[in-house]
This record gives structure tokens, C-alpha cells and sequence, in this order.
């Protein structure tokens, strides 16, 4: 499990990060949200150990991390950064020795990812002169190559056609599947929706809101829809609905009383037929906006 | 109740699920086996590796190399050609006195050190000896006619090889003449010998100026090129922002000094050669004598330059830090350069006190030093006291550098100035 305390960061007079908490559960996928300047860069670098936090720790098992703990994190930053001019295969052998690899063994994992990512044939080509999109293809295989214990990646799906950002998914997944806790910052709600379990969300500097999604869903007042056949003005007269909005069939009211549904429903179908009565749960966006307003 | 059509949870498990189903490997499948992790490997010997692997496939380097060799083996070839031609003759003669005078000039040059190799033609006459010059089987042609002894060439001959003549030619009419006289040579110029002491035979000024030159190219070449080399190695890394992605993996300490054992290791080694180049070919020149002296200074030359080298790497190593691409380096590289050109400047045209002081502090010591050896001028005390001193900085230099590139390498925004990266915190 990876977790910050108190994580805090100043750059002259500017407080970047303040003071953020945050638990990435071991085998999760976390995404990390928040507008541009929010601070989620500065974090993780900070995670990453190339920045000093003013303040807070960095915790990696309930303990403040070490240096060869933190060697074995795979991190994509959000400037790429590789070798432009160096051959494809032996930039990543040679990032693979760095976290720790054999000579050898970095060479057969290297292989083994870019042939997963279709680039084999591509393995002794200058950086360079691959396109954008498989250029962050071998980014992303120097972050996992060396089977790292925990994944911190900066915007890993910016720049990824739709069929690449699924293989990514994949990849992430199957890493979290053996126990990896894996970080990512995007700015794409709702692939963030579609991928997490759990969610971070930052906005100046300090985290607005934090847990599972299913927990940051129903952690509001939960609100219900109901349509009818004619006008839905009757539905101020039942106890136990507070009655938020009604438009011609359409009524957006929250149930307050245990068996209000019941009553609903009731008075409803005495008076015609009930079109829908379903539970109105906010999606990310909604969540992002209310959180970050 | 509370489930909603609108929910994404269940698209996710969906996912999920045709994931495992296509064709990508089952979890697992880029798992690192436990032989494959390294136990206690140096890091920075993995950079150093690669900062020698990368300039070694280089096309600029080895043909820059290659180039710099053939000029270094080309020109001492030249030189042996030289100073080889000018001590072989070939010469016509007409008549016995001539041929004997001839000899005597080979025996004098014997006896001085500087054999000549004399090819003697012998020719019926005068005419002859005119016609053997003039078709250019023969260089040079002595003709004695009555008292007058001619040395025919095509051009005015080699002033060297007129004065070796008249000497044998006065040494022959002397003998001939005294023993007319009833008297011999050595008695007519008994108190006459004038002998040559050389109190400092390696005082030859150029050759002096040819050793100090070469030391003095050689290392502002290899410091520039491998200091360069390492200013750069540090941008590109600041440049592409991999630096991020390393100082994850590895302790800058360790980067940096992969990064200067790596180029000074390369650097070393082209010396080396060079230098090895250099003395083979001296071997094969009319300056052979002087193999010894300039051995033993090319020895301490390579002693000095990779302290002097050392000492300068990881202040390359900051002027690429303070850059944020290639082209900052224009600015940020100055300084250096002038110490290099200081240097030698220096120990090539540098004399008595300026070199005296100059082989004393530190980088300017790599050439100036084993000038001073060269020529004799230095005790043997001296190059080492030179050398510590040299190590100290050295030593000062790379932990201030070690700092400074520190604060810097992570600063992608902007370029820096060195003032900035002191005061930088981390």
C-alpha cells in the first residue's frame, strides 16, 4: 500500500501542494483527478522522490519509503522523457538494468514488451523515428519492464488512439491484478470512471475528495427520478419526498422516509402508469464538478 | 433500487472481462524471473557502459578519431621522410681523389653521430659527372680539375652537404700538402680542436616546441571533445526528460560519476593511443635519440591529464546541468573553454616563471608539467607535489560539482545561471 501524510510542497511564496493524504490500496487502481495547476504532477513527483516535499512523508507499508524501495516504482512522467536519438531496445535494457535487471533479463523483458506492443521488428530504430503514439508505447514499457511493485503515471492515456488506451488498460489492469498499487493522473473522466476502483481529487493544491467511486457516488443525498402519464404535481402531496424539481411527468425528488418509494409507486399507479422510478447516481463528472466547484 | 442504468461500474467489469479473452498475454506474462535481478551490481557502472557504448557507435567520434591519427602518423611519416632524404646522396665522381674525398665526408659524418648514406658513382670525367647531374641519375657530382675541386648540382647543393666537402676536400689538401711539406696534419693543427659540448642535449628548441605543441593540442582536443561529450550527455538527458525517469531508478551520485569514469576512461584510452602513435613514430625519425626524455614526459603527461580531466568532468557535468537544451551549452560552456585554452596556451608558448607558476595549478599543470620534465627544468619532487595539488581540487571539484548538478538537473523550466543552482535548495 502506498500513502502520503501531510504531503506538502512550497515554491517560494507559491504553496503548490498542501498537506495531501492519500492511499493507494495495494492491488488498486487510483485515479488521480484535478484541473491543470491542481498540484497532481508536483505530487507524484514528489511520490517519485525527484522532489523534496516541504512537509509530509511518503509512506510505502505503513513506513516512510527507501531509496531501493522507490527504484523498484514504475514511473511515467508527464514529460516523456526517453532517448530520442538512441536504438529502441537498447535504451530499454539499459533503463532496465538501472531498476535492477540482468543484462539479459532486461533484454528478454524489453523484447517481451515491445513485441506485445507490436514493435519487435521496430527494436533497433532510433526513438525518434516511431510515431508519437508508439513512442509513448516504449515510455510505457520502460514504467512496467522491470515488474515494478507499485505504478505512478503521469497522464499515461494523453496522446493514445482508443485502441492503444485499451491495450494500456490491459497492461494497468493485469499489473494491478497481481497486487500492484498503480497511481495514474487523467484529465479523461470518464476513462478514469471506467477503469478505477478508487479515486483522489485534487483541486488547489489540497484533496477535495478521496475513496472508492462507488462510496464518492452515494456519499451526496441520493436523488430519484420518477415519470408518470400526466402531470407528477401530486407527488408534493406525499410524506416523506422532499420534491426538488417538477417538469410536466418528470419529478427529481429525494426519498426520506424509509417507505416513501412504496407510497410513490402507489398513489402513482392509481393514478396511471409509473414510465420510471430509478435512482439518479451522479457520474465522476457530476462528482468532479460538485467536489471541485 | 439504487442501481441505475446510467452506471459505468458494470461497462468496467465488462471490460475486464473481454480483456482476459483477448489476445494479449494472461497476467504474468512480463514477470521477471528471480536470475534475472541483478544482486548488488554498481549502477554507475551500468551508466559508465553505456556512456562508452554510446560515443563508441558514434560515426562523429571514430571518424574524428581516425582522423586525428592519420594526421599523427602523416605527419611524423613526413618527418621521417624528411629528415631521411636529406641523409641520403647520390653522387658522381671523376677520378680517384674524388672518390676518396667523397669517403672522408662519410667517415666525418659517422664520426659525428649523423651517418650519411653516400651512393659514389664513378665517371670517366668532368663531362661526364656534368651529364649524370644533368639526367638526374645523380644528385650531386664532385669534379677536381688542377687545384679546383667543383661540387656540381642542379640547384646551388645543400649548404650541410657543401661545408661536409670542403671540409674533406681541405682535410685531403692539407695531408697532401704537409706531407710535401715533411710535416703531417695532426702536427700543423695540434691545439686546434674545437669540441662540441651539449650541456642539455634535449635543448633542441624545435623539438622542444614540437613536444610542447603536441602535448599541448592533444589535451585541449580530448579535454574539449570528452568534456563536451559529457555536457551533452547531461542535456540530453535534461533535455528529453528521461533524467526523471532515472534519478528514480539510480542515486545522482552514481549517475554522475557512470557519467565521468565512463568519458574519462574513453578519453584515456584515445590518448593513449595517440600518444602510443606519436612515440612509435618517433622511433622511425632522425629525433629517436631523444625517445627516452620524451617517453618519460608523455608518461607523466597522461598522469596529469586524467587528473586534470577528472578535475574538469564534473564541472562539464554542471555546465550541461545549468542548460535545458543543446544550445544553452553556448552559454554555459565558456568558461571552461578558456581554462582549456589557458592551458594551453600556456605550456606552448608559456616560459621560465609562467610556466614554472603555471605547472603548479591545477589543469594548466597537464601540459605545462611535463614540459618543464621535458626540458629538465623541473626536480624530481616537483610533478608530484604538482600532482597532489591537482587531486585536491579534483577532489573539490566533484563534490561542488556533484551539488550544483544536483540542484540543477531537475530544473527543466529554464536555463540557470551558476549563481542560481548555489543558492537552489534541492
Amino acid at each position: 500500500m502506498l500513502e502520503t501524510r501531510g504531503l506538502t510542497r512550497t515554491f517560494g511564496e507559491t504553496r503548490a501542494v498542501t498537506d495531501v493524504d492519500l492511499t493507494v490500496p495495494t492491488g488498486s487502481m487510483t485515479g488521480f483527478v484535478g484541473g491543470n495547476g491542481a498540484g497532481k504532477t508536483t505530487t507524484m513527483r514528489m511520490i517519485m522522490g525527484i522532489l523534496a516535499p516541504t512537509a509530509g512523508d511518503v509512506l510505502w507499508q505503513g513506513r516512510p519509503v527507501t531509496a531501493a524501495e522507490r527504484a523498484r516504482f514504475g514511473y511515467m512522467p508527464e514529460e516523456r522523457g526517453l532517448y530520442p536519438k538512441q536504438p529502441v531496445l537498447r535504451q530499454l535494457v539499459y533503463l532496465g538494468r538501472l531498476h535492477g535487471l540482468t543484462a539479459a533479463g532486461a533484454k528478454r523483458t524489453a523484447l517481451e514488451h515491445l513485441e506485445r506492443f507490436g514493435l519487435a521488428d521496430r527494436s533497433d530504430v532510433k526513438l525518434e523515428t516511431l510515431s508519437l503514439g508508439n513512442q509513448q508505447r516504449v515510455q510505457i514499457a520502460a514504467a512496467v519492464m522491470a515488474q515494478p511493485i507499485a505504478l505512478i503515471l503521469d497522464e499515461p492515456f494523453s496522446g493514445l488512439d482508443p485502441k492503444a488506451v485499451d491495450a494500456m488498460a490491459d497492461l494497468l489492469r493485469e499489473h494491478a491484478a497481481r497486487g500492484v498499487p498503480v497511481l495514474f493522473s487523467s484529465h479523461q473522466l470518464d476513462l478514469v470512471e471506467r477503469l478505477c476502483d478508487h479515486l483522489v481529487v485534487l483541486a488547489k493544491g489540497t484533496v477535495v475528495a478521496h475513496g472508492s467511486v462507488d462510496e464518492l457516488r452515494h456519499r451526496g443525498r441520493l436523488l430519484h427520478r420518477l415519470v408518470v402519464d400526466g402531470d407528477a404535481g401530486w407527488v408534493r402531496d406525499i410524506d416523506g419526498v422532499s420534491v426538488l424539481d417538477v417538469d410536466g411527468g418528470t419529478a427529481v425528488l429525494e426519498l426520506v422516509a424509509h417507505d416513501a418509494s412504496d407510497r410513490i409507486l402507489r398513489e402513482a399507479l392509481r393514478r396511471g402508469s409509473v414510465r420510471e422510478l430509478s435512482a439518479l447516481v451522479p457520474t465522476l463528472s457530476d462528482i468532479y464538478r460538485e467536489v471541485t466547484a | 433500487m439504487t442501481t441505475s442504468p446510467t452506471t459505468s461500474r458494470t461497462g468496467s467489469t465488462s471490460t475486464t472481462t473481454t480483456s482476459s479473452a483477448r489476445t494479449t498475454p494472461p497476467t504474468g506474462g512480463g514477470l521477471v524471473r528471480d536470475d534475472e535481478r541483478a544482486t548488488g551490481q554498481s549502477l554507475w557502472l551500468v551508466v559508465a557502459g553505456r556512456e562508452m557504448l554510446v560515443k563508441l557507435t558514434d560515426k562523429n567520434f571514430i571518424i574524428s578519431t581516425a582522423v586525428t591519427l592519420a594526421f599523427l602518423a602523416g605527419s611524423l611519416g613526413l618527418q621521417a621522410l624528411i629528415g631521411g632524404g636529406s641523409n641520403k646522396i647520390t653522387i658522381a665522381v671523376a677520378g680517384p681523389q674524388s672518390r676518396q674525398v667523397i669517403e672522408q665526408v662519410g667517415r666525418n659524418a659517422e664520426q659525428r653521430d649523423q651517418p650519411m648514406q653516400l651512393t659514389i658513382t664513378d665517371s670517366p670525367d668532368a663531362a661526364a659527372v656534368t651529364a649524370a647531374v644533368r639526367g638526374k641519375s645523380v644528385e650531386v657530382g664532385l669534379v677536381h680539375e688542377g687545384d679546383a675541386w667543383r661540387l656540381v648540382g642542379l640547384s646551388t647543393p645543400a649548404t650541410g652537404l657543401t661545408a661536409s666537402v670542403r671540409e674533406a676536400v681541405q682535410h685531403q689538401v692539407l695531408g697532401a700538402n704537409a706531407a710535401a711539406a715533411g710535416t703531417t696534419v695532426d702536427v700543423l693543427t695540434r691545439g686546434s680542436t674545437v669540441d662540441v659540448a651539449a650541456l642539455d642535449p634535449n635543448d633542441d628548441p624545435g623539438l622542444r616546441y614540437a613536444v610542447g605543441f603536441i602535448f599541448a593540442f592533444l589535451f585541449y582536443l580530448a579535454s574539449l571533445l570528452f568534456g563536451m561529450t559529457i555536457a551533452s550527455s547531461v542535456v540530453e538527458e535534461k533535455q528529453s526528460r528521461v533524467v526523471e525517469i532515472l534519478v528514480t531508478a539510480i542515486p545522482l551520485r552514481q549517475l554522475l560519476l557512470g557519467k565521468v569514469a565512463g568519458n574519462t576512461l574513453l578519453a584515456l584510452a584515445q590518448m593513449v593511443v595517440f600518444v602510443g602513435v606519436g612515440l612509435i613514430g618517433l622511433s622511425f625519425s632522425s629525433y629517436s635519440s631523444f625517445l627516452p626524455a620524451i617517453a618519460s614526459a608523455s608518461g607523466w603527461f597522461l598522469i596529469f591529464f586524467i587528473a586534470g580531466f577528472v578535475a574538469l568532468a564534473c564541472l562539464w557535468a554542471v555546465a550541461g546541468s545549468l542548460a535545458t537544451r543543446n544550445e544553452d551549452l553556448q552559454s554555459t560552456t565558456p568558461a571552461l573553454t578558456t581554462i582549456l585554452v589557458v592551458a594551453m596556451m600556456v605550456g606552448l608558448v608559456g616560459e621560465g616563471a609562467v610556466r614554472t607558476v603555471g605547472s603548479y595549478i591545477p589543469v594548466i599543470s597537464t601540459v605545462a608539467m611535463p614540459m618543464r620534465l621535458f626540458t629538465g627544468d623541473a626536480a624530481w619532487w616537483e610533478p608530484i607535489v604538482s600532482l597532489l595539488i591537482t587531486l585536491v581540487f579534483a577532489a573539490f571539484a566533484v563534490v561542488v560539482g556533484e551539488r550544483l548538478y544536483a540542484r540543477s538537473v531537475l530544473q527543466t523550466q529554464r536555463r540557470m545561471t551558476i549563481r542560481e543552482a548555489m543558492r537552489a535548495g534541492d
